[in-house]
């Protein structure tokens, strides 16, 4: 029997065909965010340019800190951040996580052209190599995995790191709500990335 | 791949670094310049986090939020995303009629979100609110803490509910704003009729009514109200009646997320759009006949 309705795209839920409905917060709850851009911003960033280029080049930036400089200046001008306490530190943050994301980028492609070579020899350039259903499922499993990785760290570690990480609340929040000590947040924390780090050191 | 000690070391500035509080940016780049092969494990922890974040988002609906579900039945967090997953996978449902499925949606301070729950129904959350919802009950929000403007599509069969601590309260067809600060519950009804604590003190707040609650105790206040000033925080502007320098300020934070604070006693009435105040926060004084002064990085209001 087939069971698999229309899928979401953006959650990979699949309509349940018997029960007609979609499982919030996909397509029943969307959320909006209105919410003016601050001018703060744009006073720190001028002020500390030369310190994010350092920050970006200790980073390893390397020739590219200059660009980089500006595409933080770009995604700040774009992105509506609302209010910001602590200017500097957003900036730095920002620049933080777009040299993360240039480093999974290559990470990433570094992996595509192998599997592409090994798998793929002889097949057209550009056309992906399965049908992004099952990419969807692989995804579902692969996460599945990284949870159940995380949860035999124990119960606390994978519980911390869901509410840090997924829910993104601060780690003094996760420590007061679980009446535990931010240390021990923090110990737990590098426990659950460490096993992550090697997690990536073997898959990647 | 990183030496172990490095990795270690890298390990733990991705810990205080990912936190939103972090602030010691100085230390951390020096940390990055004494090696360049630090960026390097850094960057293999961070992206390993964020690559398995993104994995875990994106598969499972991150607001699974069971931890936050009744007392006493508590399941791990765990298992509702992988049940999650194994409903993707298996395209079958987890049935769990008989229990509440609770995510929570969180506003930051100085941010407005609407949610809309279905065609005829959405709610706007004021900034530093937090509103937990029924994945398998559309009809139901509960405030945990800060304000909400509910417009609400009416169906007698099934009456919206919102619960607030042990209040509930229950549309009768209406757009009304609830504001929950401390011990105080506010609700104030634009369009329609809400009743209040149904089978308990039941009041009904009407269109143009406000109703003042503290919690514990037995009374609970009406008042009228300007229609037009319900929810008006949406629109930026924020409308005080005899209000305590406390309410201001908590108010003002939670519209503009600067941080306000309040010092000594004394009420407050006027109306003041909140968008100057984000240039200039001591803006306040002159429009509310209050005095600002900065105060160790917060804004103390008081009487003038």
């Amino acid at each position: 029997m087939d069971v698999n309705g229309p899928a979401c795209a953006t959650c990979l839920a699949v309509v349940c065909p018997l029960l007609r409905t979609i499982t919030p917060p996909c397509s029943s709850i969307t959320t909006v965010i209105v919410e003016p851009p601050r001018a703060g911003l744009e006073a720190a960033f001028l002020d500390n340019r030369d310190k994010l280029l350092r920050f970006l080049r200790a980073r390893g930036a390397g020739d590219s800190a200059e660009d980089l400089v500006q595409e933080v200046w770009l995604k700040i001008a774009a992105g509506p951040p609302g209010p910001v306490a602590a200017p500097l530190s957003y900036l730095f943050r920002t620049a933080d996580l777009l040299m993360i994301d240039r480093f999974r980028s290559s990470r990433q492609s570094g992996v595509r052209d192998r599997d592409w070579g090994e798998l793929n020899a002889g097949d057209p350039p550009g056309v992906a190599n399965e049908p992004s259903a099952e990419r969807s499922i692989a995804a579902a499993q692969e996460a599945a995995s990284v949870l159940a990785m995380l949860e035999r760290l124990g119960p606390r570690v994978a519980a911390i790191f869901r509410r840090h990480r997924i829910e993104g609340e601060a780690q003094k929040v996760v420590a007061e709500k679980l009446g535990i000590s931010v240390s021990t947040v923090e110990a737990d924390l590098r426990t659950a990335y460490r096993a992550l780090a090697e997690w990536k050191d073997k898959s990647g | 791949m990183a030496s172990d000690e490095v990795r270690e070391q890298a390990l733990a500035w991705a810990v205080r670094a990912g936190d939103p509080a972090f602030a010691d940016w100085n230390g951390f780049m020096l940390w990055l310049e004494t090696d360049p092969e630090h960026a390097r494990a850094y960057d293999e922890v961070a992206a390993g986090v964020v690559d398995a974040t993104d994995l875990i988002a994106a598969a499972a609906p991150a607001n699974d939020d069971v931890a936050e579900a009744v007392p006493g039945r508590r399941r791990p967090w765990f298992l509702g995303g992988i049940a999650a997953l194994l409903a993707v996978v298996a395209a079958t449902w987890v049935l769990q009629a008989e229990r509440r499925d609770l995510y929570t949606i969180e506003t930051a301070t100085g941010e407005t979100r609407v949610v809309a729950l279905d065609s005829g129904t959405h709610v706007t959350l004021a900034g530093g609110s937090a509103l937990a919802f029924d994945r398998k009950d559309t009809r139901f929000a509960r405030l945990d803490h800060g304000q909400a403007l509910f417009t609400v599509r009416h169906d007698a069969a099934h009456p919206f509910q919102v619960a607030v601590g042990d209040e509930r309260l229950v549309d009768v067809g209406t757009v009304f704003d609830v504001r929950h600060d401390g011990k105080e519950l506010i609700v104030a009804v634009s369009e329609g009729a809400v009743q209040f604590n149904p089978g308990d003190a039941d009041v009904r707040i009407s269109a143009g009514e406000m109703l003042r609650h503290t919690q514990g105790s037995a009374n609970a206040v009406l008042s009228r109200v300007p229609v037009e000033q319900i929810g008006e925080w949406r629109e930026g502007r924020l409308t005080f009646e005899t209000a305590s320098l406390d309410e201001v300020a908590a108010q003002l934070k939670r519209a503009t997320g600067i941080d306000y604070a309040a010092h000594g006693s004394g009420t407050v009435s006027g109306s003041i759009l909140t968008a100057p105040l984000r240039k200039d926060p001591a803006q306040l004084g002159p429009l509310l006949g209050v005095s600002v002064r900065a105060e160790g990085g917060r804004w103390v209001i008081g009487a003038r």
